[in-house]
């Protein structure tokens, strides 16, 4: 796994987070608020470096501190993105902010999706709910470097068309011809007329090929076992699928104890793993 | 070899103290039975030499609870601005002397060096642990009795371990042989507190022993067995004294400490792996639900994925999760049933390292 310079974060103290600034904020669906922030200090937002897959931690002082994906490419200097679902105390704190509001942000963390090692390839992208988070990321850094990789294909699933993230960014992938992007919801519905299933079924319809192929999952464990089996019905071998793993986190770097699944640290190890690594990991997801 | 009278110690204790030193040693608690803490001492207080201190020293390294930095809001020309100013190492900041520690103690330091200290760049260090750890300095007794807890003898060297001693001082009549094993250590032994002696050292406790070989893939090897893992926490009851008392378990949790409307300190403390909601999530998914999915972890960190990751089992032998277990669960029992498992070549572990 690519490791990057961990430039936001403080190295001499590593558990404290840096202030930053929320700059916009965008309803994505009823639960899922996406946040623009940018570091306080310019220099340090200047310096900041970070590679798709990789994570941030935001604290909301009193409520506490959660990891989400980076959403944004690393192209995009202005600002360093974060799509959060509401959910318990710190997500709904975080539900609470308004542009201008200051919190608080450990980033980069984790390791990152080795897109280094994907350059001719083609690159098969599917997420689903709030999956997509990390994905944006890769997309439009894919995107950004378009000819370095093969084909590529990106598969986005919700629930309804209202539980669909990027309104925006989903109309621009749809009008590019250098990407096949589907967005499809679960079933039929008044206010949808594009691509209706689930993403497992979807993915095996478009049959994409397994030769000199990676795939990319993030998404709900359901979807993600559904779609592992499709890719391995693709012909897919363990070593060309990615995915990433979610566990409570303390630190974020590999001291806390408490996000490891057996040996592997998903903070400090992941939280980008292939499937086969997954495979030799204990069971205890 | 130097050698120190009895009463000698004292005096060596509050010299330390005099030249700006913090000094802990194991004492008993006031109003308990036998409960025996390393705590600050100063000139008068009576010192435990026999009875094993209950807790570990690792609290000298790693607080119960500290903090790690303030917040403050504050009105600015800019508006309403964060300030964030780390707390620094706080307690135990300049030199701390240790007495008493057993070479358990001291080894677990070492242990936990591993992590704490590891390379900078290959993982984060830090920096309040390396702070306390330079400013540390470790005076171990020599064990020459142990009691049925104690299985020291498992791991290396058992009772002569030296790793993580400056100075070790081994019972003799009349007082201590003392041997340094660091640069502090020696100057210390080199003080006129000290003499010289020909007296030999003590023959040292010899301990239980466990055979632990193979067991870093044994119990990958019996993770799926959930068989085995509920047989052996059938009476526990996921209480966390076995990690609070243990010199080597380190888990910490983060959590914020109001002070006022919204300002406050971001502290971390002492955690337990063996608590249910360790590992739940808000979704009410939890990995480890059962009381035996969470010793399994307890076990499979400090016997198979430390040693992988860190190169160090996470376990000194020194027997407090036994004497301290309010159900009597025995790991050593848990041990010995593990590695009694035949062993499987070309395991999981195995595989990886080799790939
Ligand atoms: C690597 C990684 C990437 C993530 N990316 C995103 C993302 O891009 N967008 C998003 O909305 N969510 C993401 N999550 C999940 C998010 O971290 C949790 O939903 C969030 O921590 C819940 O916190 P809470 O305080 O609102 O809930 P509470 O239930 O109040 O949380 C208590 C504590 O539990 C922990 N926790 C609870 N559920 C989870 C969980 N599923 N995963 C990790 N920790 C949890 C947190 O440490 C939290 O502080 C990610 C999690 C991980 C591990
Ligand atoms: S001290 Fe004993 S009862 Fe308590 S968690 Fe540890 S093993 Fe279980
Ligand atoms: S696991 Fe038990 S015997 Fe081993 S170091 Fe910890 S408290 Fe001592
Ligand atoms: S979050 Fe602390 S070890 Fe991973």
């Amino acid at each position: 796994m690519s490791t990057i310079p961990k430039k936001g974060i403080n190295a001499t103290t590593p558990l404290v987070p840096e202030p930053a600034t929320v700059v916009a904020v965008i309803q994505e669906t009823p639960a899922i608020r996406t946040y623009r922030l940018v570091f306080d200090d310019p220099a340090l937002m200047a310096a900041f470096m970070f590679a798709p897959g990789q994570i941030g931690l935001i604290s909301i002082f009193g409520a506490g501190e959660s990891t989400f994906a980076i959403s944004s490419p690393p192209s995009q200097k202005d600002y360093i993105q974060f799509s959060v679902m509401r959910t318990g105390a710190v997500t709904s704190a975080i539900h609470e902010l308004a542009e201008g509001d200051r919190v608080a942000l450990r980033a980069p963390l984790g390791c990152a999706f080795p897109v280094d090692s994907w350059k001719e390839k083609d690159v098969i992208i599917a997420g689903g709910g709030i999956g997509m988070a990390p994905l944006r990321s890769l997309l439009m850094h894919l995107l950004d470097n378009r000819g370095d990789f093969g084909r590529i294909q990106a598969f986005y699933g919700a629930r309804t068309p209202a539980d669909l993230c990027y309104a925006e960014d989903r109309a621009a992938w749809e009008a590019r011809a250098d990407v096949d992007f589907i967005a499809a919801i679960d079933a039929a519905h008044p206010d949808w007329s594009g691509r209706v299933g689930l993403l497992p079924g979807v993915l095996e319809e478009e049959q994409p090929p397994a030769a000199g192929a990676v795939a990319v999952i993030c998404g709900p464990p359901v979807m993600i076992k559904f779609t592992l089996q499709s890719l391995e019905r693709l012909g897919f071998g363990d070593q060309q699928i990615f995915t990433t793993l979610e566990r409570r986190m303390k630190c974020g770097i590999g001291l806390c104890g408490r996000c490891n699944v057996g040996p592997k640290y998903v903070c400090t190890d992941g939280p980008v793993f292939t499937l086969d690594e997954l495979r030799r990991l204990p069971a205890e997801l | 070899m130097r050698f120190i009278a009895s009463d000698g110690l004292p005096r060596l204790l509050e010299r330390l103290r005099e030249d700006g030193a913090e000094v802990w040693a194991p004492r008993v608690v006031r109003d308990t039975l036998n409960t025996v803490l390393f705590s600050p001492w100063s000139e008068g207080d009576e010192i435990e030499t026999g009875a094993y201190s209950t807790l570990s020293a690792k609290q000298l390294v790693l607080p119960a609870t500290e903090r790690l930095f303030a917040y403050r809001y504050r009105l600015t020309a800019e508006g309403e601005k964060i300030e964030i100013e780390a707390a620094g190492p706080g307690m135990h900041a300049g030199e701390t002397v240790v007495f008493g520690a057993r070479a358990c103690d001291a080894k677990a330091l070492g242990v936990l060096d591993a992590l704490f200290l590891s390379t900078p760049g290959q993982s984060y260090n830090d920096p309040h642990y390396r702070t306390r750890r330079a400013g540390l300095t470790v005076i171990t007794l020599a064990c020459t009795t142990c009691d049925s807890a104690c299985f020291c003898s498992s791991f290396g060297a058992g009772p002569a371990e030296t790793a993580g001693s400056d100075l070790i001082l081994y019972p003799v009549g009349g007082g201590y042989l003392a041997e340094g094993f660091s640069d502090r250590g020696r100057e210390l032994a080199a003080l006129d507190i000290f003499e010289d002696s020909s007296q030999e050292k003590p023959a040292l406790a010899e301990t239980a022993v466990l055979e632990l070989a193979g067991l870093e893939q044994k119990l990958l090897d019996i993770f799926d067995d959930l068989d085995f893992w509920r047989g052996a926490t059938e009476q526990c009851l996921s209480c966390g004294y076995c990690t609070y008392a243990c010199p080597t378990c380190h888990c910490f949790n983060i959590f914020d400490e109001m002070q006022g409307d919204r300002d406050g300190e971001r502290c971390r403390s002492w955690d337990a792996c063996m608590f249910y909601t360790y590992t739940l999530e808000t979704s009410g998914h939890n990995p480890r639900p059962e009381i035996a999915h969470r010793y399994r972890n307890r076990m499979g960190h400090k016997f198979s994925y430390y040693p992988a990751n860190q190169g160090e089992i996470l376990c000194t032998g020194c027997g407090r999760c036994i004497r301290g277990c309010p159900a009597g669960v025995d790991i050593r029992e848990v041990l010995k049933a593990a590695a009694a498992r035949p062993a499987t070549p070309g395991g999981a572990l195995q595989q990886e390292t080799e790939s």
